[in-house]
Order: C-alpha cells, then sequence, then structure tokens
C-alpha cells in the first residue's frame, strides 16, 4: 500500500471516530474525550479549565496500563478503565489513536465500547 | 492478633482465592503509603513495587476525578483489577477468560469481609510500621558520625503513628535488597528540610550500596 493511501485511510478512520465520539458526546454523563493521533488531537471537554488535569490523568493512565500489562503478561492493552470518587476514564487505542473518554461513575463504559464497535 | 498473624490471615485467603479461581495468577494487598500488607506466595514482592509504583503514579494525578478507586486493565491475554478496601488496595491479575462476576466478588465482598473480620477481631487498632521512599542525599565529613538524617515532621509522624514518645532508629532499604538499621536524628540543614530526603553517612551509603539521588525505602524500626 502506498504511504499516500496508508495517509488517505488513516484520515478517514480518524474521521469516523470522530464522529462516534459526536453522538457518544451527547448522552448522558458524558465530560468529554480527548483523542490524541499521531500528529494531532482533538480534545472535547464540558469544562475546559480541566483540559490540563485530564491530559496528564490521561496519558499517565496509558503509560501505567503498559507497564502492568508487561508485568503480569496479558498482552496488548485493550482498554483501561480509572474509577474515581464521581468520575471515570475509560482509555484505549483505537487505530493506533488513544482515546479516552470521560464520563460521570454511572454511564455503562461498556455499552461505550460497543458504540465505537470496541467489542 | 498482631500485625503478623493478620498479614498471616490475608496470604492465607489471597492462597484459598486463587485455589478456588486457579484463573487468577497474582494476587496482592497494599496501603495508600505502598506499603504490602499480605500477597500470595507466588508474586514476587518486586512485581508487587512495581505495580505500586505504576499504581502511585496514577493515584497522584487523579485529584479530577475524586480519589482514585478502581483501576482495572484489560489486556488480550489477561486483566488486571485494582481496588480500593477502606485504606487499602487489593491488586488481582487474571487471565481473560477469568469469571468477572467472581472477580467482583472477590474484590467488592470476600476480601473486604475478610478486613472487617479480621479487625472486629482485632483487640487492638493494627499498627503496621508505615515506610516511606526517601531520596539518598550523601554526608561526608569528619564529624557526621553514623546517624542519618530524616525530616522531623517525619519522625513525629512514625511516633505519632506508633504510639512512641520519639523514633530514633530506622530501618533503611535499598531497591537491591540491600538493608541496615542506624540511628536517626533530625535534618539540621535547613535548606534541605522538607524535600523527602533522607541523609546518609558516605560509608553506610558503601553498605547499602545506594548513591546521591537514588530511592530507599525507610520505616521506624521494630523495637
Amino acid at each position: 500500500m502506498s504511504a499516500k493511501k496508508k495517509a488517505k485511510e488513516d484520515k478517514d478512520e480518524i474521521e469516523i471516530l470522530q464522529e462516534k465520539l459526536q453522538s457518544i458526546k451527547g448522552q448522558e454523563g458524558i465530560i468529554g474525550y480527548i483523542l490524541r493521533a499521531s500528529n494531532s488531537a482533538s480534545i472535547d471537554l464540558k469544562d475546559p479549565t480541566k483540559i490540563i488535569n485530564y491530559a496528564i490523568l490521561s496519558a499517565t493512565a496509558f503509560e501505567a496500563g503498559q507497564d502492568i500489562s508487561s508485568m503480569f503478561e496479558i498482552g496488548e492493552v485493550d482498554t483501561i478503565l480509572l474509577e474515581g470518587e464521581n468520575t471515570k476514564i475509560l482509555s484505549m487505542v483505537v487505530n493506533s489513536n488513544r482515546l479516552s473518554i470521560f464520563m460521570e461513575k454511572n454511564v455503562d463504559h461498556n455499552e461505550l465500547c460497543k458504540d465505537l464497535n470496541l467489542t | 492478633m498482631n500485625k503478623d498473624h493478620y498479614a498471616v490471615a490475608l496470604k492465607n485467603a489471597l492462597t484459598e482465592v486463587r485455589n478456588i479461581c486457579p484463573d487468577v495468577s497474582h494476587s496482592f494487598i497494599f496501603t495508600k503509603d505502598g506499603m504490602i500488607i499480605a500477597g500470595d506466595p507466588e508474586t514476587e514482592e518486586k512485581t508487587m513495587e512495581k505495580m505500586m509504583r505504576s499504581f502511585q503514579s496514577v493515584a497522584e494525578k487523579s485529584d479530577t476525578i475524586g480519589s482514585l478507586k478502581a483501576l482495572y486493565v484489560d489486556g488480550e491475554k489477561g486483566k488486571v483489577i485494582l481496588s480500593s478496601i477502606n485504606d487499602m488496595y487489593l491488586a488481582l491479575a487474571a487471565s481473560k477468560n477469568a469469571d468477572t462476576t467472581y472477580l467482583h466478588s472477590v474484590t467488592r465482598v470476600i476480601i473486604p469481609t475478610i478486613l472487617k473480620l479480621l479487625e472486629t477481631i482485632t483487640p487492638t487498632p493494627l499498627q503496621l510500621t508505615p515506610s516511606k521512599q526517601l531520596v539518598v542525599d550523601t554526608l561526608s565529613g569528619f564529624f557526621i558520625g553514623d546517624s542519618v538524617q530524616i525530616d522531623t515532621e517525619l519522625l513525629e509522624e512514625w511516633a505519632k503513628l506508633l504510639n512512641q514518645k520519639d523514633v530514633n532508629e530506622v530501618e533503611i532499604e535499598a531497591f537491591s535488597g540491600k538493608a541496615t538499621q542506624c540511628k536517626a536524628k533530625e535534618i539540621n540543614d535547613p535548606q534541605l528540610k522538607g524535600k523527602g530526603m533522607i541523609r546518609i553517612p558516605e560509608k553506610l551509603c558503601k553498605t547499602l550500596e545506594v548513591k546521591k539521588g537514588e530511592l530507599v525505602k525507610v520505616k521506624p524500626a521494630s523495637t
């Protein structure tokens, strides 16, 4: 496959993913998301003052997920879920893009995975 | 019931959990402060420590979502669950096909019930020796003596926790496994106070095989 074709495919995949995220974002209890591709990032959060905190937490979750995976030999990481007092974060790699979705604790994150066609 | 019995009871509970559910490959319990309470015999202490460090790095940044209650990592060959129980955390690693309902029963019902039971039958509050990770700074010179220097606040905190007047001796353990016990005094250099440091005489650094800037685990010496 030529590099140009591959780049176009990647772009299409991101656009499809972003469309899905836009629809998920409207659901009750969803706080927002951060999508990091190799050269760009899309951030959509209800409270923009928390962007840095959420971005740092998301990056740390990915790092910890990788470390824990190699410690316990559980293979490539599918999803990482962090649960706080009232909020939770679902992080995953989708087509080599790092996605973290922030939501209230009562949201069914398994449904989100289905919505994203990840299960 | 003393702390050893408490740890043994928990260790047995974790071993039984593994016997009942062979899909569980590793399990251990640690405190928020990074102290391992009990672990199944198959899990190396190094693995537990690494896991705690990973967990703590996330926990430190979790203020935005409230305190961290649980962390789940789902991999293609297995899963890891880290769940808070009172002031402790239970870590479980299991194969991909492990029964999720059973794992949740272990993390949310069985172990919390055992902990509650142990606390009920413990006549006195459980006193676990609190350990801290401190950054090494070397002490050199003719008049340095054999004592290490630690923040006054930390020595006072330990004394309060252990219900002692003061803490004069500490146990130091390097990550290589080398350990020693020595006298402790408060840090006398005002510029180095409150920085999470332990000032160790050069000779002792050689014994422990540690260098300036490295981390060591320090706890009050058992009396």
